[in-house]
């Protein structure tokens, strides 16, 4: 769910831009480490890039009968780890703004804080928890994707609150009314978008588990989910 | 893409993209600047009449393309207008709040002219004219790489992702919920695997070409970029002080 051009007050898409900013020099320093290492990947990162914008053009059927696109921050985030998320959602992001008018450049960094940074911290966060709990590998791998889905659409919620408030109620009310909207679309979507990249990483480490081994989270141990 | 299509056929082709990314700037903020919903809207609208018959944009193409912002923004400002508020028995009630009409106007005009400024870039300009502009405003050269191979790798995953579907279709994997689910799953794992074996061959032939540096590939020329700068220039900081002062 991005939030369109323009549709921020200017003091808050600043902030968000702002906020976001760290998370992005971190990462690039994050992926600059990492290619001096294994320069191989500075290809593979460009190409996922390529395979998010593609990805979120997916129809997902969803269990209310609505449909809408993946967003991909699970399986990104399983992939290639959180903190290449940030700068590869930056570019997926600027790029679906540029070639699709899709989300804005003012708010930019909002969209980048809840899909880049929340969203694929909160899936790598809750993967590493299942799996030190030593819960199944689908059962994580779900969870991840669910929740980073979630996470997402509740720091868009808390954004949207934040900038317009309820003339009654205030932020609260108004976090109660966005969170409400958007559950009735984003939950069902999100349980599919679980199963989803349950079937995803199935898949993959039937046909490409030696390349699976070499990523930072779904490389630690059996990846059959 | 329809934008790409717009962004390779117009007038405005062979004018220098910092010029183009000047005035866009100068209005979105004037946009964010605009003292009245009226100002912004008519920001909006003479962006929307400069794009199309400046630039020589179909107007078609601009109303196709601005259409899904401009519905979710309908669908935005209506979620605005409902108030939240305590019914007195410890539930919620859900009522209308007339008092907000001022205030989603402003958002709903701020938006829609902020939209004519990010369409009037993204219609005359190819997204490599921009990245080569970023190139110039030294932006770090690990993001100028992975957006070069994301731009020319997701026309070959669009092509991809088409034929695939299509053999889906055409073997009945989308007639249930249950079933596309699956074809979307195998789909996607079917594309992930190709991210691993595009990059794995784009890398073997980088490092046969001696290529372990920063992807580089040559910017068309632009004429009179200085020229055509200093005018957007101009016109953005002439925009800007008049939107400023429409209301004061």
């Amino acid at each position: 769910m991005h939030i369109m051009e323009g549709f921020l007050p200017p003091a808050h898409a600043l902030g968000w831009t702002l906020a976001a900013a760290p998370f992005v020099v971190w990462g690039v320093k994050s992926i600059s480490r990492r290619l001096k290492e294994q320069p191989e990947q500075r290809m593979l990162l460009g190409v996922a890039a390529a395979f998010s914008f593609v990805l979120s053009a997916l129809k997902l059927p969803s269990v209310t009968g609505s449909c809408s696109h993946p967003t991909g921050v699970g399986l990104g985030a399983l992939l290639f780890g959180p903190a290449a998320m940030v700068p590869v959602g930056l570019v997926v992001l600027l790029f679906q703004a540029l070639l699709l008018a899709h989300g804005g450049l003012t708010t930019l960094g909002a969209n980048l804080f809840s899909m880049a940074i929340v969203g694929p911290f909160v899936a790598a966060g809750v993967f590493r928890l299942g799996r030190r709990l030593a819960l199944p590998l689908a059962g994580c791998v779900f969870a991840a994707a669910c929740l980073g889905d979630l996470a997402t659409y509740l720091t868009t919620a808390i954004q949207l609150a934040w900038a317009f408030p309820d003339p009654a109620g205030g932020f609260v009310a108004s976090l109660v009314k966005f969170g409400g909207i958007f559950a009735i679309t984003q939950i069902p979507l999100a349980i599919s978008e679980g199963l989803l990249t349950v079937l995803v990483v199935n898949a993959l480490s039937r046909f490409n588990a030696e390349e699976l081994k070499g990523m930072p989270l779904l490389g630690q141990g059996e990846v059959r989910a | 893409m329809l934008i790409e299509q717009a962004a390779y056929a117009n007038r405005w082709r062979r004018v220098a993209p910092a010029a183009k990314a000047c005035l866009a700037l100068a209005a979105l903020i004037s946009a964010g600047l605009a003292p009245t919903p009226a100002t912004a809207a008519g920001l909006a609208a003479g962006l929307m009449l400069l794009t199309c018959f400046g630039a020589g944009v179909p107007f078609g193409l601009f109303v196709r393309v601005a259409a899904p912002a401009t519905g979710f923004l309908a669908l935005s400002s209506l979620s605005l207008l409902v108030s939240l508020s305590g019914d007195g028995a410890g539930g919620l009630a859900w009522q209308a709040a007339p008092e907000a009409v001022p205030r989603i106007a402003a958002v709903a005009a701020r938006s829609l002219a902020s939209l004519a400024a990010l369409l009037m870039l993204v219609l005359t300009t190819p997204l490599p004219d921009l990245i080569g502009l970023l190139r110039r405003l030294h932006l770090p050269e690990i993001m100028l790489d992975l957006m070069v191979l994301c731009y020319r790798m997701l026309f070959v995953f669009s092509e991809a992702l088409h034929d695939t579907l299509t053999a889906q279709q055409g073997r009945l994997g989308y007639s249930t919920a249950r079933r596309s689910l699956r074809s979307l799953g195998l789909l996607a794992a079917n594309l992930a695997v190709q991210v691993w074996q595009r990059a794995q061959g784009l890398h073997l032939a980088a490092m046969a070409r001696n290529g372990d540096g920063p992807l580089r590939f040559l910017s068309p020329d632009f004429t009179h970029a200085t020229r055509d700068t200093v005018v957007a220039a101009l016109t953005g900081g002439a925009l800007i002080v008049v939107t400023a002062r429409l209301g004061a």
